[in-house]
């Protein structure tokens, strides 16, 4: 029996669809975890990366520990926290706002950093402040940049959710890891399809949200570009 | 609910890692190799893939959109859906990895191929150069210093990523994980990330010797990844 | 010797880039084709080696029809120069060089020894140059190494798109008189493709002059061009300085100098303001006793000197600037009178010895004379236009 039988034969049984271990409310639990993770790491690595990328300091770092954080092993992170912590809501939002924050602030910072100091020139020449250069100039050119870097945060926020069922979070990682436990492939096979199918409709929103963000001018310029 | 651990229980204790040696080093053997595989058969595959996509430009931006819908998946559901097919074995891993470092080659491939500018690939026919002769002498070679910044990335990515098979048996570092989260053992989890870590610096710095070799004239030159995906698989 | 014969290249959205061109470019010669951008100029060199293949019409190389050729053995039988120079920038300067050599299977050691002929040929020292990569040279250097890439294989056809146009005024300058230089001793058929007419009438043995829409508007040595534009459209593309950039072409031998005004040190300022105020001049030209100018004497300043004292006292202005009549133009010699303060140039010979100096009357017979003399000859050929 392929993947898709056991999928459709589990998903199609009423009872997924309801009670606390329904799936409409698992979908809400891993949407609460990975909003709120992408959203405090949104808060702090927008800002810190405009900082950086505006005075051109501390750019160095930023792309080495991004470069660094590639390499740690989520699951890992994960446990540890949860050993050191104990199984709480710090032993989730802690590893997903770390592990969220390197791509958006990297992104930033190069969105930023990566405006044609020939733009700034004309701008201050213009008689922008320092602050007006960033809101008016940097910032609307970074956008494309910024959004990318929030689209890969999400994606990898909610894929990190999926994981954090192993220590013992809610979420749609629990019909995986439970199923896996009780050798239920079709929990499992069910489980993954709606991960699979929320994962690509939040890359969808994302790329809608893109569009409705990204300077008109600058969106012609990259299709002409092309 | 936060439990504070009593100082001393959450030390490592390094007595641990010689006595248990002889799992730690097939585990890491392991996981190095479901690190290296996938980008490496990633390559092979994303090599032609590029090269047809530059060739013919219609090709690309549906190859584009398929491989940033497959990014972004999550591995651990990649890794079950496959268990249909490939049951619990190590190719249940390296399959969604390839996948993976498909994201990141060929975008890599594509944009490294059209980093060659135009005059000197005019020049190069007008020296009278084929267009096989061109691609292999001409656009490939200089094409390599943004593969290696993607392998870089496929490479250091998968060898984190690896360690999650264990979730579903296939052997990796990630077994020191779950064996420490169900023996509440923090120094097993020391050692397994500290491993991981070591082995994705360790394969990022091979490459970035091997490309400053490869690459004599680029020494000197920032060369990053494609910044289309900058940002890919990791960590999932 | 290179035909085109009836040439049009038209573009699948229905821009004619060339537009039925007859041309014959001889054999060792350097042929610019000049015009305002968007003339077709650059379609047209890149159709003698296929870059672009005409429409309508042929273009023959020695006769034969290029199109019958395979592409890649014709265009290694050609050498290309073009403005970004195409450097390939993962090789070194010396295996850029040999590359043509390498692509029709010359060994490697043969063919970087040959890149080092080349090198010094161009002006780069080989010891230092031949190991470094094309972006550790400046654009100069970076444009010779381009030139010696396209002589490498020893082409009879050499074919320069903007060859020096990304390069500043000084440096392009120099690479201009080089390929001069060059052609000198190498004779190859040159077809230069420029927007500067400067360029195009400096290093030109002719000058084909297009009009927008890619028709041919004259074809003409410099000197005619500038002599005898064919329509107002030539006539305001050359410029309205024409007459100026003419003098160029015109020897300076010409030029009668005078030397009556040109006084040996040891002369008493009594003799010299008599001397000066005969030949009515203002300014007395001191030479030393090996006949080397020293400075100019003012007339009118001698008279409050002691009478009895000699030049070599007196306060002198600079000699200001010089010109070979045997050398150089009429042009030179306009502006090194031009450009010095007493009004005055100063001819000297190839040892440095005054042979005369100039003024501006004297320049404007020379002048005269020459131009009469050159329409006098043109008529003949001309008359017809």
């Amino acid at each position: 029996m392929s993947f898709l039988t056991f999928a459709w034969d589990w998903l199609k049984s009423p009872q997924q669809w309801q009670g606390p271990d329904g799936i409409p409310s698992r979908v809400l639990q891993h949407l609460a975890y990975s909003g709120l993770s992408l959203l405090i790491a949104t808060l702090i690595a927008v800002p810190l990366g405009l900082l950086i990328g505006h005075y051109g300091r501390g750019g160095f770092a930023v792309v080495n520990v991004t470069n660094i954080w590639r390499a740690i092993p989520t699951l890992g992170l994960l446990i540890l926290v949860v050993v050191l912590l104990g199984l709480g809501v710090l032993a989730w939002l802690i590893p997903l706002v770390a592990l969220a924050i390197p791509p958006i602030l990297v992104n930033t910072y190069e969105g930023v950093a990566g405006v044609d100091p020939e733009l700034k020139d004309a701008a201050r020449g213009m008689g922008m402040t320092s602050w007006q250069v960033l809101w008016k100039v940097e910032v609307p050119v970074a956008v494309p940049l910024i959004m990318l870097g929030l689209r890969t945060g999400a994606i990898f926020v909610v894929a990190t959710a999926t994981i954090a069922a192993e220590i013992g979070v809610g979420g749609l990682g629990r019909y995986i890891i439970d199923g896996l436990a009780s050798n239920n492939y079709g929990e499992v096979a069910g489980g993954a399809a709606v991960i699979v199918v929320l994962a690509l409709l939040i890359q969808l929103v994302f790329t809608g949200l893109r569009r409705l963000v990204v300077p008109t001018g600058l969106r012609l310029q990259a299709r002409s570009s092309r | 609910m936060l439990r504070i651990r009593l100082a001393g229980d959450a030390d490592m204790q390094w007595s641990w890692i010689p006595q248990n040696w002889s799992i730690i080093w097939p585990y890491t053997l392991d996981n190095l190799l479901l690190g290296l595989v996938p980008p490496l058969i990633g390559l092979v595959i994303a090599l032609p893939v590029g090269i047809a996509c530059v060739a013919r430009r219609w090709l690309y931006p549906p190859v584009l959109s398929l491989s940033s819908a497959i990014y972004a998946l999550p591995s651990l559901a990649l890794f079950v859906v496959l268990i249909a097919y490939t049951g619990l074995g190590n190719l249940t891993v390296i399959i969604p990895l390839t996948l993976f470092s498909l994201c990141v080659l060929i975008p890599n491939v594509v944009d490294g191929l059209r980093s060659v500018s135009e005059p000197v690939r005019q020049a190069a026919t007008a020296m009278g150069f084929t267009q096989v002769r061109r691609l292999v002498q001409v656009e490939l070679p200089l094409a390599v210093p943004v593969v290696i910044a993607g392998l870089r990335v496929a490479v250091v990515s998968s060898i984190s990523l690896a360690s999650l098979g264990q979730l579903i048996g296939v052997s990796s570092l990630g077994y020191f994980f779950i064996d420490g989260l169900q023996r509440d053992f923090p120094t097993e989890i020391y050692v397994g990330l500290a491993l991981t870590i070591l082995l994705a610096v360790l394969c990022d710095v091979i490459l970035v010797v091997s490309r400053a070799l490869l690459t004599p004239w680029a020494r000197g030159r920032r060369i990053g990844p494609s910044p289309r995906l900058a940002w890919p698989v990791a960590g999932r | 010797m290179i035909t085109f014969d009836g040439v049009t290249k038209r573009y699948p959205d229905g821009t004619v880039a060339v537009d039925s061109l007859n041309l014959d470019i001889p054999d060792g010669k350097i042929m610019v084709l000049v015009g305002p951008s968007g003339c077709g100029k650059t379609t047209t060199l890149r159709m003698i080696n296929r870059l672009v293949e005409p429409s309508a019409g042929r273009v023959l190389l020695d006769g034969r029809d290029v199109a019958d050729a395979n592409p890649s053995r014709l265009r290694r039988g050609i050498g290309y120069v073009i403005q970004q120079t195409g450097l390939f920038p993962h090789r070194t300067v010396e295996d850029n060089i040999a590359t043509v050599p390498m692509l029709t299977g010359r060994k490697k050691a043969d063919a970087r020894a040959r890149a080092r002929e080349l090198m010094e040929l161009v002006g780069l020292d080989p010891p230092t140059m031949a190991r470094r990569y094309p972006h550790q040279l400046s654009g100069g250097q970076q444009q010779r190494v381009g030139v010696a890439r396209a002589l490498a294989a020893d082409p009879p056809v050499l074919l320069m798109d903007e060859p020096f146009s990304a390069v500043d005024p000084i440096v392009r300058a120099a690479l201009q008189d080089e390929l001069i230089g060059l052609q000198a001793r190498l004779h190859k058929t040159v077809v230069l493709v420029t927007h500067d007419v400067e360029e195009a009438i400096k290093v030109g043995d002719l000058v084909a002059v297009f009009r927008p829409g890619g028709r041919l508007a004259q074809v003409d040595s410099p000197e005619r061009l500038l002599g005898a534009p064919a329509d107002d459209y030539v006539r305001d593309f050359v410029g309205f300085d024409r007459g100026i950039r003419r003098l160029s072409f015109f020897r300076a031998v010409s030029l009668d100098l005078a030397t009556d005004s040109v006084l040996p040190a040891a002369t008493t300022l009594a003799d010299a303001i008599t001397v000066g105020k005969r030949a009515g001049e203002p300014w007395l030209l001191v030479v030393g006793g090996d006949r080397k100018p020293l400075g100019w004497a003012a007339v009118a300043d001698l008279e409050s000197g002691p009478p009895d004292a000699t030049l070599a006292g007196a306060d002198l202005a600079p000699v200001g600037h010089t010109f070979r009549p045997e050398a150089d133009s009429l042009r030179a010699a306009l502006d090194a009178t031009l450009l010095s303060r007493t009004e005055r140039a100063v001819g000297v010979d190839d040892g440095g010895q005054v042979l005369g100096t100039t003024s501006y009357e004297r320049l404007r017979d020379a002048i005269r004379a020459a131009e009469e003399a050159a329409d006098r000859a043109a008529d003949p050929v001309g008359g017809g236009r």
